[in-house]
């Protein structure tokens, strides 16, 4: 990658108009490494990885497991199964419930402290790449489907370019940050990998150019490889697909379209580290690489921690100095609020945040400041969608507005009046397109 | 170590969409920081026009705030921050005024400010300003500089900051400037010529060339040395002279990001551009460029654009009026149009217009192209076509 001097002191310009540079709070949490919490009590273990998703268990109350075994079997080739987080016993057959899909089928797994797993395969087998990621489990976080899924239908839309999203631009996750520390060479290995098996001509790991010894560090294992590493300039929501394929390839998708129909795909960083285990190693998905943070967490930092884990009982491991007035299922600025004890850690959870205070304040009448216009990535006007609540036409630019917002919640984060806009945008999309957003076309949720 | 207790406060406390996390700006941090600027240029013009400023603007504050005080509790009209909004109007409603008006004048420019301005149209014209030229109207004898022969305003004396008497004002003779020159004894404070009308007077031909000299009579005769626009002793409003005081203020506001460095960047280029170009008349024939005149070896030219921006209400304009944000377009691209409409209006109108706060004029008369400039200004939304190319459907 060729630099200016300036550019190598001063880093990349933004590449998109709008975004924040948000204080990243990441600091102490990214130096400590990767720790792995090996489960105290049962597992409630979701035994699918959406609700639409149908899989048979495979294992009956009172049968052993040892780690990585199947418990669940896919129904149709759109589902992928689960596999045993520890080794144990199954103890019921009963629902779990998960903070993004509610109750879901699932099982009750007592550890038994052994270290026993299934067997690995030794080196490669002939079974192609996209069987061998539907068997060991490996779920796509963005567009949240099985990942064999999505490549299928990457490679049917006739994808020409991969783009591995390790931006993070999000406050407190660690957890990409911590495998492009901790595994490089494994991911380049993966992203070449996955790039094949999509045949693409082009494969990008897009990492913040703020981690100048990680870009230095990807970029010599990446010498001689088809990866390129393109380090950028990280304003929130750059780590959002949409404003990915803007800022490395300069592709616009359409409001509401597919980002399929730029012929890119946006693999997040997460789902790359999961299909590593499968591909590299043959081992199924069974942790989630997790930030757990929060100015009330006494060791905050990066877990890998078994599916099936109640995320109250995770709190309580990491340590609480306080209680939470706030829990928080993901990022803090696109993840879910949720307050119910059961709810258990999924393949695809990337982060749990916990707040001594809620920060809620009463909303007051819009002042036109003009904070949310200048730094909304997609260049809509929050405060004119804001008003078609109260409206019952809505015009077509508007409509094109509603689907081209992409969710990143900016808008709401700046606004000094504290007004719900990004919310309020979400139902207004819904009640005026009668869809969900367009830009993740569909394949999001 | 860990609370064994709950390790949540109450799961009811928990519902709520993303975003979860908010930014640190609230409407209250810009308001009062807003608040406290408009003050730093009040407490400096309470230092050069005395206790009589601070009467001004406290009366102005009271009424302005009293009438919208009584519009929200009888008509339930409560909204969050909507006071402070006024108690921000009723201070620079004050810093428009002189500090030698009677106390009704004061009293109506607030109450027009809360009624007209902020009750009756909403906010979306400045409502002090509104206030300020309503009573320019009504007491022109009082406040308006045309009709006089020769308009003299007090400033205290550089000994008699803050505690002086302004109605103890005389005029001196040989004016050195304003830290140079003492009053007489017993006096208080300084009968000075405000450089506005000096420069409104010359734009017309009023005042004599020496010779082949044009701009020298204005300079060494009219017009008080630059340092003294800069630091505020000339007459004037309370808060319109301070200049020095204003930009630092104003700096500060841009430091923390509540006004954007776009506008009265905007509103001062155009001026400076406007008052190079624009004639002045001079003999019966208009003087084009008066920027590049040069007499004696002197960029005189220069001077005389020098003193158009510090003079008047320009200043106080750009940097604390102009960027009320209810009244000003969402973007800064709107606000660069806004700025240079309002900078050159303001100059038009100061050189050949007769009406008086032509900057206040200007910044009213670009309100109403508010909407107009954020239609104009809009962001194109990723992924669809430029605006202009749109196909209208």
């Amino acid at each position: 990658m060729q630099m200016s001097l300036l550019t190598h002191l001063l880093g990349p310009r933004s590449a998109f108009d709008g975004g924040l540079y948000l204080p990243d709070r990441k600091a102490s949490l990214a130096r400590r490494p990767i720790q792995t919490l090996h489960p105290e009590g049962p597992l409630h273990v979701p035994l699918t990885v959406r609700r639409d998703l149908p899989t048979e268990p495979v294992v009956r109350p009172g049968d052993r497991v040892v780690l990585g075994q199947a418990l669940s079997r896919a129904a149709n080739d759109q589902a992928v199964g689960v596999h045993a987080p520890c080794a144990g016993t199954i103890e019921a057959l009963k629902r779990v419930w998960t903070v993004e899909d509610g109750f879901l089928p699932g099982a009750i797994l007592s550890p038994d402290g052994s270290n026993e797993r299934t067997r690995q395969h030794q080196g490669w087998d002939n079974e192609s790449i996209i069987v061998q990621l539907a068997e060991n489990g490996v779920v796509c976080d963005t567009p949240r489907a099985p990942l064999h899924v999505v490549m299928r239908e990457a490679i049917s839309a006739g994808v020409t370019d991969l783009i591995v999203n390790a931006m993070e631009t999000e406050p407190y996750l660690t957890a990409d940050l911590r495998t492009l520390v901790e595994f490089p060479g494994r991911m380049i290995d993966t992203t070449c990998e996955l790039a094949d098996a999509l045949g693409v001509s082009r494969a990008i790991l897009a990492v913040p150019f703020r981690h100048r010894r990680v870009v230095r560090r990807l970029q010599s294992e990446a010498a001689g490889r088809y990866v390129e590493i393109v380090a950028l300039s990280n304003p929130y929501p750059q780590c959002h697909p949409v404003m990915l394929l803007k800022a490395v390839l300069d592709r616009e998708v359409a409001p509401g379209a597919s980002i399929f129909t730029e012929d890119a795909i946006v693999l997040p960083m997460a789902t790359v580290r999961r299909a590593s285990d499968a591909l590299l190693s043959d081992l199924p998905t069974t942790h989630a690489l997790m930030t757990v943070a929060g100015d009330i967490v006494e060791h905050a930092g990066t877990y890998r921690v078994p599916i099936g884990t109640r995320l109250s009982d995770l709190a309580k491991r990491v340590g609480l100095v306080a209680p939470a007035a706030q829990v928080i299922y993901g990022g803090p600025l696109t993840g879910s609020a949720f307050g119910y004890e059961e709810a258990v850690v999924t393949p695809d959870s990337k982060a749990l945040l916990l707040f001594g205070r809620a920060d809620i304040s009463r909303p007051v009448p819009c002042v036109r400041c003009g904070w949310c216009v200048e730094d909304c990535p997609v260049g809509i006007d929050p405060p004119a969608l804001m008003r078609l609540e109260t409206e019952s036409v809505c015009s077509d630019q508007k409509r094109t507005s509603l689907r081209a917002c992409i969710e990143c919640g900016l808008c709401s984060h700046v606004c000094p009046s504290r007004l719900p806009l990004s919310e309020t945008i979400v139902r207004n999309r819904i009640r005026f397109t009668g869809g969900d957003s367009a830009t993740e076309g569909g394949t999001r949720h | 170590m860990t609370t064994e207790a709950s390790w949540l406060l109450s799961p009811a406390a928990l519902r709520g969409e993303a975003p979860h996390r908010r930014g640190v700006s609230t409407h209250r941090h810009i308001l009062r920081t807003w608040i406290a600027a408009a003050g730093v240029v009040g407490l400096v013009g309470c230092a050069l026009f005395g206790i009589d400023a601070l009467r001004v603007i406290i009366v102005t504050l009271l009424f302005t705030f009293g009438v919208d005080l009584m519009f929200v509790v009888t008509m339930r009209r409560a909204s969050g921050g909507r006071l402070s909004r006024t108690f921000l109007i009723g201070v620079l409603a004050g810093l428009t005024l002189p500090a030698d008006v009677d106390w009704h004048v004061a009293a109506i420019c607030g109450t027009v400010a809360a009624t007209v301005g902020n009750v009756i149209f909403g906010g979306w014209l400045h409502p002090a300003l509104v206030g300020r030229v309503f009573v320019q109207f009504l007491f022109w004898e009082k406040l308006s500089l045309a009709g006089a022969t020769v308009a003299v305003g007090p400033v205290l004396s550089a000994a008699h900051l803050f505690m002086g008497d302004l109605n103890q004002a005389a005029k001196v003779e040989h004016y050195e400037g304003w830290m140079e020159t003492t009053p007489p004894s017993s006096k208080d404070a300084l009968l000075l010529t405000p450089p506005l009308w000096s420069l409104r007077r010359f734009a017309q031909g009023h005042i004599p060339a020496d010779g082949d000299l044009q701009f020298e009579p204005l300079l060494r005769d009219a017009l008080p040395p630059w340092i003294d626009a800069l630091i505020g002793a000339v007459p004037g409003g309370i808060g319109e002279t301070s200049t020095l005081s204003i930009i630092i203020v104003g700096f500060f506001l841009i430091y923390r990001g509540y006004l954007r460095w776009q506008l009265p960047v905007a509103v001062l280029v155009s001026a400076f551009v406007a008052a190079s170009i624009l004639p002045i008349e001079s003999g019966g024939n208009y003087v084009w460029f008066p920027v590049f005149a040069v007499e004696g070896g002197r960029a005189v030219g220069l001077a005389y654009v020098l003193y158009h921006l510090t003079a008047g209400q320009l200043m106080l304009g750009a940097f604390l009026l102009a960027g009320d944000v209810v009244s000003s377009p969402m973007r800064a691209h709107g606000q660069v149009v806004y700025g240079i409409g309002i900078g050159v209006l303001t100059i038009f109108m100061r050189l050949y217009g007769v009406l008086e706060c032509e900057c206040y004029w200007a910044i009213l008369i670009m309100n109403v192209f508010v909407g107009t400039i954020d239609r104009f200004t809009s962001r194109r939304v990723l992924g669809t076509a430029p605006v202009d190319e749109a196909v209208p459907a």
